[in-house]
């Protein structure tokens, strides 16, 4: 059920959810936020949809992605867990730096690796339950 | 012999890959879809019991201890992995069962039903592994979980109401005994700052007795809760026979034996004085578990619902072995816990076998009544499936050569040296009682004449389903016959487990937060 209001709010809404959301994964490393609270944003993004659009076009949008995106965040954080391996055991972390020219230094390292998976993971679980809830009770059943 | 002890990681990393790999592989139904998590549940399987072999092999027989400091941090501030001789023989027949149960739902469920069956089955491994493996209280919790939320939905994948009833039970009651178990272990870090094992046990005897107390009745309501003892069993009855028959099969064979488990693992090492003054209040309850189970066995009328009544008679069985743990005269101390262990061992086996074929013959027939004009001429209908339900029904019945008369032995000699003649008396009885229970499955079900009720149009792949049953009788048989080796390594674990100093040097917990260095953990 399509609403007028929310169809305009969310075309502003949206984007910045979803900007957000990339902020909370960036800056969870050292502050608040993080892969996890990332993706809770990412599925209220996909809650917006849902109720402005309806849960058919969020469904017919991604809803054949979601599970190989739950699949592709477990083995990025798997990988991030075994990287290690060589370095000094399951789940240590490691960091690399990489030169980005003049007095920047993009340093990078497998717990933000690990965070991405967890971000993965949580959106597309998270919205796949929210349509799932948000199926009506009368609609065939799957 | 030097081993890597990243190994420790594998049984949870390896089914966690599979189970990701699989959810990529799915979009939506489609044929190949199912064929291509089947493939992957089998491989992961496969490689999963190998792995569960090597640490067998490490612990139990090579009579060692594993320890991993995730992430290098030192014991009490990171998380702690451990193995010895219980938890790897736990992994090892985990993944052995998993691995007959993949073949044995490729047999029986359809397209349809077998979609995303696999991955949540590698899901639960990965729980079940996890919580064999973890080194202290609240990853031990952690796994519980993983492995509840799996099952949960493993319970109610048909989608029929009955399913989503018997899940809605199993998951609210063993919620409820997880959140007594995480009050536990809030009250734990609360008093003792620390919820590693190690850390506990070395710490626990400064603890007042009021407080140690407390905290073993807890623990005992909260895992004598998932492990289905007397008078906390009601869920299991309720729930494990609506699923699919594969899915009451791993349940009844593995997830009672995590609660057993823990028992196993927390009593020996933080309360081992407890397991000398509790010994009558234990002992009651596992006569009292023994009692209930095999009565309710022979109250109820579908075959399902009689082998999962078995499954907690069963149960009283191994806490009976943790009861004796403690005790022994004419016996070393420890045989009871050695015997307990090696019931476990069978008994994981042969129950997972017997609702393998428990099931596989409802499905054949369509129905699993066993009153007359239901269930009955499967001797005729299915001579595979009849022998080798036979010989499970024997061996959880303990006739010789059976794993089964070996293990019940073992608690029997350890009962009558303790002097416990009333435990011994009542397992006798319940032995009895077991048989005839099986007697009147094998008569109502397999024997009888043979019903002329129509077969459901779709019957189970015979070749599929019977031959993973078969494997497992197999091991139960050779278990049985060859004992010598299997409860050598049963007796290896119980002292490992009982040893309390030895596991606190092995994890080494200290008060310094530092990282370790990279030699200490190879």
């Amino acid at each position: 059920m399509p609403e007028l209001y929310l169809a305009l709010l969310d075309r502003i809404l949206t984007p910045i959810l979803f900007v957000l959301a990339v902020v909370f994964l960036i800056v969870g490393h050292n502050e608040p936020g993080g892969g996890f609270i990332a993706g809770l944003v990412v599925a209220t993004a996909f809650l917006m949809q849902i109720l402005a659009r309806g849960d058919d076009f969020v469904r017919k949008l991604i809803g054949i992605y979601l599970q190989p995106t739950m699949g592709a965040g477990l083995i990025i954080a798997i990988f991030s867990a075994v990287l290690s391996l060589p370095e000094g055991g399951f789940l240590y972390g490691v960091w690399w730096k990489i030169p980005l020219g003049g007095d920047f230094v993009l340093e990078i390292g497998s717990p933000t690796l690990f965070d991405i998976g967890v971000f993965l993971v949580v959106s597309a679980f998270v919205t796949s339950y929210l349509l799932e809830l948000s199926r009506p009770a009368t609609g065939k059943r799957r | 012999m030097d081993v890597n002890a990243n190994w420790l990681a594998a049984p949870i990393a390896f089914p966690l890959i599979g189970a990701a790999l699989s959810l990529l592989a799915s979009t939506r139904v489609t044929r190949r879809q199912t064929r291509t998590q089947r493939i992957i549940a089998a491989l992961f399987s496969l490689i999963n019991l190998g792995v569960a072999i090597f640490l067998l092999s490490v612990t139990a027989i090579g009579e060692q201890r594993m320890t991993l400091q995730v992430g290098l941090w030192p014991a009490p501030f990171g998380i702690t992995l451990f193995a010895d001789g219980l938890s790897a023989i736990m992994l090892t027949l985990t993944a052995l069962l998993m691995v007959c149960l993949v073949f044995y739902a490729m047999g029986t469920l359809d397209e349809r039903e077998g979609l995303n069956f696999y991955p949540l089955l590698l899901f639960l491994l990965m729980g079940v592994n996890g919580a064999f493996v973890a080194g202290d209280l609240f990853n031990l919790y952690v796994f519980f979980e993983v492995l509840l939320m799996a099952s949960f939905v493993l319970l109610s994948l048909g989608g029929r109401p009955g399913q989503v009833n018997g899940g809605l039970r199993y998951v609210l009651l063993n919620l409820l005994a997880s959140t007594v178990f995480l009050a536990t272990t809030g009250v734990v870090y609360g008093v003792l700052g620390t919820l590693n094992l190690a850390h506990l046990a070395a710490r626990i005897d400064a603890a007042p007795d009021s407080l140690r107390v407390l905290l073993a009745g807890m623990l005992l309501v909260a895992y004598g809760s998932k492990a289905g003892l007397f008078p906390l069993f009601f869920w299991l009855p309720a729930s494990y026979h609506t699923p699919h028959p594969a899915v009451t099969a791993i349940f009844g064979g593995l997830l009672t034996k995590v609660g057993i488990y823990a028992l196993f693992r927390i009593y020996p090492l933080l309360f081992p004085d407890l397991l000398v003054a509790w010994q009558p209040l234990i002992l009651t309850i596992a006569a009292l578990t023994m009692l209930v189970g095999v009565f309710g066995a022979m109250a109820v009328n579908t075959i399902r619902r009689v082998l999962s009544f078995h499954v907690i008679s069963q149960v009283g069985y191994m806490v009976m072995g943790l009861g004796l743990a403690a005790s022994g005269n004419q016996l070393m101390v420890g045989f009871g816990m050695a015997a307990g262990i090696f019931y476990v061992v069978h008994h994981m086996i042969v129950k997972t076998a017997l609702l393998m074929a428990g099931g596989a013959a409802e499905l054949t027939m369509g129905t699993g009544r066993l009153e007359t004009g239901y269930l009955g001429g499967l001797v005729k209908r299915s001579p595979a499936l009849a022998v080798v339900f036979f010989l499970a029904a024997f061996s959880l019945a303990g006739i010789p050569p059976s794993s089964g008369f070996i293990s019940k032995l073992g608690l029997l000699q350890t009962a009558l040296d303790a002097q416990q003649w009333w435990i011994a008396a009542v397992s006798l009885v319940v032995s009895l009682l077991t048989l005839m229970s099986m007697v009147r499955l094998w008569q109502k079900g397999f024997a009888g004449p043979m019903e002329d009720v129509v077969p459901p149009p779709r019957r189970p792949n015979q070749r599929l389903a019977i031959a993973p049953i078969a494997v497992l009788v197999a091991v139960s048989l050779s278990i049985g016959i060859f004992s010598g080796p299997f409860f050598q390594w049963s007796r290896v674990a119980a002292s490992q487990a009982l040893d309390r100093a030895g596991y606190i040097r092995a994890v080494n917990p200290t008060d310094e937060i530092a990282p370790i260095s990279l030699e200490a953990n190879p």
